[in-house]
């Protein structure tokens, strides 16, 4: 029993992101008037994906094109090239993450919870280049955590994504080392005393 | 000798991912995790003669899969480097591969501090081995990991910046130990080393054990215990694919006569919770992280910090502050996708920040958690899927001390010729000199405002004598109740340590496997 209160206790502090999405955004009643949201206003397809897709659906690509577009601007930074990197970067993140982060897009997509939040009643895919930064700014600036938060999520995976190709070192003054020996110690006793 | 190259395709090691039948398997002594705590663990008891099965979740990569590449180094760890707390504040870096964190940590070596040893004693009721106990053991592990203090001289301008400029305030500060042989200063330990200059648990440890009859299989999970009598019976497990991430639908069993869990803090409790062992709501709390906030010093010389040793120096000159929390300095290399994330904002402004990548150093103050009654760690739990949750509530005492300690990483960068000091607040705050320090107390301190990190994971099964406050006895790190389940790793800290944590594992698991080789 004192398990179950702590645990009780716990969920009441130590929320999982999904539960934090809900409660940040003033209770799960507004995420599901976010769906219908979505039906509403629909988004703009920004454009196709190159191969199928594993974790994000659809509508949540799309949503990431477009933020790539505007999170990484460097040369050769290809979004949709961004948006199937972090889709794959994905595969590694446990089941609860990845609805997460299709969640998260969606909710930046959204233009109910966009007007109610930050006066924008259009879809995230459907506003102007720099109406979009404004968007992220104004999630980064939250007095809500969970739209901090989800800023920092989106902005580190794509800006992660690009600057893990080898592709993008050439505009760094970066060059990571080549011609690794990768036998060189190949004892596993060598360098013992 | 044993060849690093046949190590992994020999007749005792098993590919989870390559089975084509369920595993039922059996073994004196199943060690559960193959980082700090499992391979000495495994090492120690293999070569005293007992049958011992090894088993890895990750996969068993090798110096050929290490490319220095960041692109390449995810799968070598938890979530592929996405693991976070709950509530996505703090980033956590933890290994997931044979060789567990030792293969991709920065290869500082610490023995515990004699103080810390004694709090335990005083406050945490571990009483079963003392101080000079623990001696033997880590000079027994330094020579086999061949840990040396690193030369002044040889330090890369990065670890330099921080030993100068503590040095011009007057700081205490040294140069570090680090657990290599022939390194080449390549500066990607962090990314697996290509050359095995690391003396990681993957090169030595493990082929030790393994050598001395191990078994191992990898890509091979472990789900739950089944307990009845007071004992561990069975351990049921599931096995992996060639992409470490998703089940083959193939299991695994374990009969053994004792168990072992090494998972590490989050793993090893997520593994007790799973079995239904909470231990009165007390498994998986006070779990400690270190938590590191950072700061880019933007210097007119090349720094270049993604080559050389990438730690050499460490300052713990503010580690004990009394009534406020304790750090320590020292510092990391800005790769590409490091920076790329470390660094505030997006587009056009982010990328004039990357350019700098050269001129950058990146210098950490680490927390120290657990010595304070309101900075008592996070709680692990489960997600609905099994997996482990941290979570990691801040206190207001840590935040203050990030405040203190993000002015200190100014003062220590300016004094060492610093032009421009980074917060890596977002938005950016840009200091010019030290008289812009109180600038530092006009931006906010809170979860998602800076970003904070941790590269130490502890805690969450903690050891000591009284069984109302602990998971497992000190004296052998067996559980109070069930008499075959031991846990050695870092999660049996009672607090974190205020020094790198993988030299105190790997002395602790070593007297205590010395201890367990002894019972048949």
């Amino acid at each position: 029993m004192a398990r179950q209160r702590d645990l009780a206790g716990d969920l009441e502090l130590t929320v999982d992101r999904r539960t934090f999405l809900k409660r940040g955004l003033f209770g799960g009643a507004l995420l599901a008037l976010g769906g219908v949201g979505l039906g509403l206003w629909p988004g703009q397809e920004i454009a196709a994906p190159l191969r199928s897709l594993k974790i994000l659906e659809p509508k949540a690509f799309q949503v990431l094109v477009a933020a790539a577009t505007r999170i990484v601007v460097a040369p050769g930074a290809d979004p949709v090239q961004i948006a199937h990197t972090v889709d794959e970067s994905l595969t590694y993140a446990v089941p609860e993450a990845k609805k997460d982060f299709n969640g998260l897009l969606l909710l930046l997509e959204n233009a109910l919870a966009g007007l109610v939040l930050d006066g924008r009643p259009v879809p995230f895919t459907r506003v102007g280049g720099e109406a979009q930064d404004e968007v992220l700014l104004a999630w980064r600036d939250s007095a809500l955590t969970v739209r901090r938060c989800g800023y920092h999520a989106l902005r580190k995976i794509c800006l992660a994504a690009h600057w893990s190709q080898e592709a993008s070192f050439a505009s760094l003054p970066y060059a990571p080392p080549t011609g690794l020996n990768a036998n060189a110690y190949p004892d596993s006793k060598w360098g013992a005393s | 000798m044993t060849l690093l190259t046949q190590i992994r395709s020999s007749k005792s090691v098993t590919d989870g991912a390559a089975q084509t039948a369920d595993l039922a398997l059996s073994a004196d002594v199943c060690v559960i995790g193959t980082g700090a705590g499992g391979a000495v663990t495994a090492a120690t008891l293999a070569e005293a003669g007992h049958d011992v099965l090894m088993l890895e979740e990750g996969g068993y990569y090798t110096s050929d899969d290490f490319t220095a590449r960041e692109r390449d180094a995810t799968k070598l760890y938890q979530e592929g480097m996405q693991r976070t707390t709950a509530d996505l504040g703090i980033t956590i870096l933890q290994g997931r591969a044979v060789g567990g964190t030792t293969v991709v940590n920065w290869t500082t070596s610490f023995r515990t501090p004699e103080d810390v040893v004694a709090h335990w004693k005083e406050k945490h009721h571990v009483g079963g081995f003392a101080y000079a106990d623990l001696v033997p053991h880590w000079d027994w592990i330094e020579r086999r990991l061949g840990i040396a203090k690193v030369d002044v001289d040889a330090m890369n301008p990065n670890n330099r910046t921080l030993y100068d400029g503590c040095k011009a305030l007057e700081w205490q500060v040294d140069t570090l130990r680090r657990n290599v042989h022939k390194c080449v200063q390549l500066g990607m330990c962090s990314l697996g080393c290509p050359m095995n200059a690391k003396r990681s648990m993957l090169v030595t440890l493990v082929p030790d054990a393994i050598d001395a009859g191990a078994r191992l299989v990898f890509r091979a999970r472990a789900d739950r215990f089944e307990t009845a009598g007071g004992e561990v019976g069975l351990l049921r497990g599931t096995l992996l694919d060639a992409s470490g991430r998703t089940p083959t639908g193939k299991t695994f069993t374990v009969k053994a006569k004792r168990f072992v869990v090494s998972g590490g803090a989050i793993n090893s409790p997520a593994l007790l919770l799973r079995s239904g062992i909470d231990d009165g709501g007390r498994m998986g709390r006070r779990t400690f992280l270190h938590p590191v906030i950072g700061s880019g010093g933007l210097y007119s010389e090349p720094i270049r910090s993604y080559t050389g040793a990438p730690q050499s120096a460490a300052s713990h000159h503010f580690a004990h502050r009394d009534d406020e929390v304790g750090f320590f300095l020292e510092v990391a290399p800005w790769y590409p996708v490091t920076t790329g994330t470390a660094l505030a904002g997006f587009g056009k402004e982010h990328f004039d920040g990357m350019k700098k990548l050269e001129n950058l150093a990146l210098h950490l103050a680490i927390a120290i958690d657990g010595f304070h009654d309101d900075v008592d760690g996070g709680t692990v739990s489960l997600r609905p899927s099994g997996m482990p949750l941290l979570t990691y509530p801040i206190p207001d005492r840590l935040w203050r001390a990030f405040r203190f300690a993000q002015k200190r990483l100014a003062e220590v960068q300016f004094a060492s010729g610093a032009k421009t000091v980074l917060t890596l607040h977002d938005p950016p705050l840009a200091l010019a000199s030290v008289r812009d320090l109180d600038r530092v107390d006009s931006r906010p301190y809170e979860v998602g405002r800076l970003p904070v990190f941790t590269a130490h994971q502890m805690g969450g099964c903690a050891m000591g004598d009284d069984a109302q406050t602990s998971i497992v006895r000190s004296e052998d790190l067996r559980h109070h109740t069930l008499t075959n389940l031991h846990v050695i790793d870092g999660s049996v800290f009672p607090t974190s340590l205020g020094v790198n944590p993988q030299e105190s594992i790997y002395g602790l698991s070593r007297l205590m496997a010395t201890r367990l080789a002894q019972r048949k």
